[in-house]
């Protein structure tokens, strides 16, 4: 195995005996010999792959895909029927949080119990004994008998010991939901930390975001074999589409689309964009220049464009029918007169849904001397649940473009409500029911 | 001989299971640890009635003759029972983290052989109150009757707690198995009293000469016969061999079974 490499899996394959009425006892076993029918299904079908040192992979797969199995056969807990898994470095599985606590005991001697589980010696428990019990915020409790914990400070000892064991491999089940609000954030910063120095993590989990949160690839099993393999966004992109499409062939209704998975559409386009925004504003400048979405004199520039709701704080993502500022700053490097502003929003196919400037709006012309900013508040949008590009304009009053920026941003919106359409359009219901008696 | 490095990395890991074993056990009762020392003696004062006063065996100083060899053989008894379910009831344990699994069977073996040698201490005290002059040689002898002990019941609690996983009625089996067995075996009487015609068959039990070298130090106050304790070692490792063998192939499927 080549150094890089710290978990190598090959022509991994595991089977299980379904029983369907399984007999244990000796008399079971004799009376109802043909009881013991079983099947034997493939959870994992000759799977292959590295995972190098350092990185961060998540497992996804719907329920039953193997994810689960695949962990437990890396972690050493589940045996493969053909091909192997090596791992290089020490294990901590995070796949049980607190296994061998015993309630009559001081948190400080579970925390022995606890790690020494995890195959520590005694020298390294108490190495990292204060920064287990610091972690865990329990210092005033922690010679007080677990019994006497609430179920969250005992969950935030024993994810305190899980996360301190410093494994070279770490390997997690579903677990980062533990504490409140405060300690979910710390244990995240801890992963992240974790990563940083160098870490090898194996997420399996539910939620497509925590994993893109941590990972830098994602694994997706489907019926026991790899089906995409890849950074997390296009995995669970393709992933989705996939469930989706699962969806509308066992429902047969097109709208059958389960509110989480639109708001995590919703999140996960609103971070595609953040990414994109990300780029240095130079070198996305530079970029629109010489391609076919910017164009014009170029006297003045537009160089940053924020979106925000009332408050000012930039965000991209919007609820329909809520109010959207804009706020356009420019560098002039030759003063022009006479000039108008403008805006527009396309679709994402191109179809141009609006667009407008001061001088339809009947506003006079100005004259542009210095660097500066204009805001243009869009009230109560109706674009209705999708992404949409937004052109920004400085021209003369005769339409010739002094900085025309087709593709300068992208906006999402999002909707509490299933109505649909392209846009929102404000309406209200006069009816009478008759036959009823309303008293 | 990995598979040893590995206990040994998780040493710390048996230890905290017995302390764990044996601080929970009593845990709320009035006497609390008192129990280890309390609970042998009540169970030989209800031996010790029945057979001196019932079903008279004719040896002398009865209670000490079955105290002696009825301690070593509760460790035992409760090995092979206990050990049997020990996997069972740790199965959260071993779905979720792994680590040797051979360490349930050693720690409730040790936390059982534990509670054995905090019995001694009244056996031996019992012993040298009834009037018993222990030689050194027999002294020196004990620790290895009792390493010769602890390794073979550890043999037979790795065989039943990963069998048992698979074939749960077992456990039943075995409480049978173990109170036969110890009627096969000269605690409540003397072997003198067994039939001369099955003696060849009576001496096949391995627990016998292990219980004889007990007596021969704390009741007859006399040097064990190397021989058989060496015959015992021998056997007492060629248990836990083929215990850790067996348990090695079975515990692959542990994680599915349970």
């Amino acid at each position: 195995m080549e150094d890089n490499v710290a978990i190598r899996v090959s022509n991994l394959t595991k089977k299980f005996k379904v029983y369907y009425d399984k007999g244990r006892s000796l008399k079971e076993v004799i009376l109802f010999r043909n009881r013991n029918k079983h099947e034997v299904r493939t959870v994992l079908n000759d799977v292959s792959f590295d995972i190098k040192k350092g990185e961060a992979v998540g497992l996804i797969g719907h329920n039953g895909c193997g994810k689960s199995t695949l962990l437990k056969l890396i972690s050493g807990i589940l045996y493969p029927d053909g091909g192997s898994v090596d791992i290089k470095g020490r294990v901590s599985s995070l796949l049980e949080l607190g296994a061998g606590f015993h309630p009559d005991m001081s948190g400080r001697e579970n925390i022995y119990i606890n790690a020494s589980i995890f195959g520590l010696t005694r020298e390294e428990i108490e190495a990292r004994l204060q920064t287990i019990i610091d972690f865990s915020e329990l210092a005033g409790f922690i010679d007080n008998p677990v019994r006497t914990y609430s179920s969250g400070m005992y969950m935030r000892l024993a994810f305190s010991v899980a996360i301190n064991v410093d494994a070279e491999v770490l390997l997690i089940d579903e677990i980062l939901a533990v504490g409140d609000a405060n300690f979910q954030a710390k244990c995240f910063s801890k992963l992240q930390e974790i990563k940083e120095k160098g870490t090898t993590i194996v997420i399996v989990s539910h939620s497509l975001s925590q994993i893109e949160n941590i990972c830098d690839r994602s694994i997706w099993i489907n019926d026991g074999v790899i089906r995409a393999d890849g950074t997390p966004l296009a995995v669970h992109s393709e992933y989705l589409e996939f469930m989706n499409e699962q969806r509308k062939a066992a429902g047969g209704k097109d709208l059958d689309i389960p509110p989480e998975y639109v708001a995590y559409m919703q999140e996960r386009r609103y971070k595609e964009n953040l990414k994109l925004s990300m780029i240095p504003e130079q070198q996305a400048a530079v970029e629109a220049n010489g391609g076919q979405y910017r164009w014009g004199s170029g006297e003045v520039k537009i160089t940053s464009i924020t979106a925000s709701g009332p408050d000012g704080v930039g965000k991209r993502l919007f609820e329909v029918g809520t109010d959207v500022y804009f706020k356009v700053h420019y560098h002039v490097e030759k003063p022009i007169k006479d000039a108008v502003f403008g805006i527009g929003f396309f679709r994402n196919s191109g179809e141009n849904l609006y667009g407008t400037n001061t001088r339809i709006d009947g506003k006079p012309n100005f004259d542009i001397d210095e660097d500066g900013e204009f805001t243009i508040i869009m009230r109560k949008i109706p674009l209705m649940p999708d992404q949409y590009t937004v052109s920004f304009s400085i021209e003369y009053g005769d339409g010739v473009p002094v900085d025309y920026w087709k593709d300068a941003l992208k906006i999402d919106t999002y909707r509490q409500t299933p109505d649909v359409g392209g846009f929102f359009m404000e309406h209200d219901w006069e009816y009478e029911v008759k036959g009823q008696d309303n008293g | 001989m990995n598979k040893l490095k590995e206990i040994y990395e998780y040493r710390l890991m048996i230890y905290s299971l017995v302390k764990r074993d044996l601080r929970g056990k009593y845990k709320g009762s009035v006497l609390g640890f008192m129990w280890t020392f309390v609970n042998p003696l009540l169970q030989l004062l209800v031996y010790n009635m029945v057979f001196s006063i019932i079903m008279k065996a004719g040896v002398d100083k009865f209670y000490l003759y079955l105290f002696v060899g009825l301690i070593p053989w509760l460790f035992f008894s409760a090995a092979i029972t206990g050990g049997s379910t020990c996997i069972i009831a740790q199965k959260d344990l071993i779905k979720k983290i792994r680590f040797p699994r051979e360490i349930i069977p050693i720690s409730f073996v040790t936390s059982q052989f534990v509670n054995m040698l905090l019995s001694f201490i009244v056996v031996i005290i019992v012993s040298v109150v009834s009037g018993v002059r222990p030689t050194i040689g027999g002294l020196l002898c004990l620790p290895i009757i009792m390493l010769v002990e602890y390794l073979m019941a550890l043999g037979i609690a790795l065989i039943s707690s990963s069998l048992t996983v698979y074939f749960r009625d077992l456990e039943h089996i075995l409480a049978i198995v173990a109170m036969a067995w110890l009627y096969a075996t000269p605690i409540c009487y003397p072997v003198e009293m067994v039939p001369e015609k099955y003696l060849s068959l009576y001496n096949l039990n391995p627990v016998t000469p292990i219980v004889n070298a007990y007596r021969d130090v704390l009741y007859w106050g006399r040097t064990p016969d190397l021989r058989t304790l060496i015959i015992a070692v021998c056997i007492g490792l060629v248990t836990v061999v083929l215990g850790i063998i067996i348990f090695g192939r079975l515990q692959r499927r542990f994680a599915e079974e349970l």
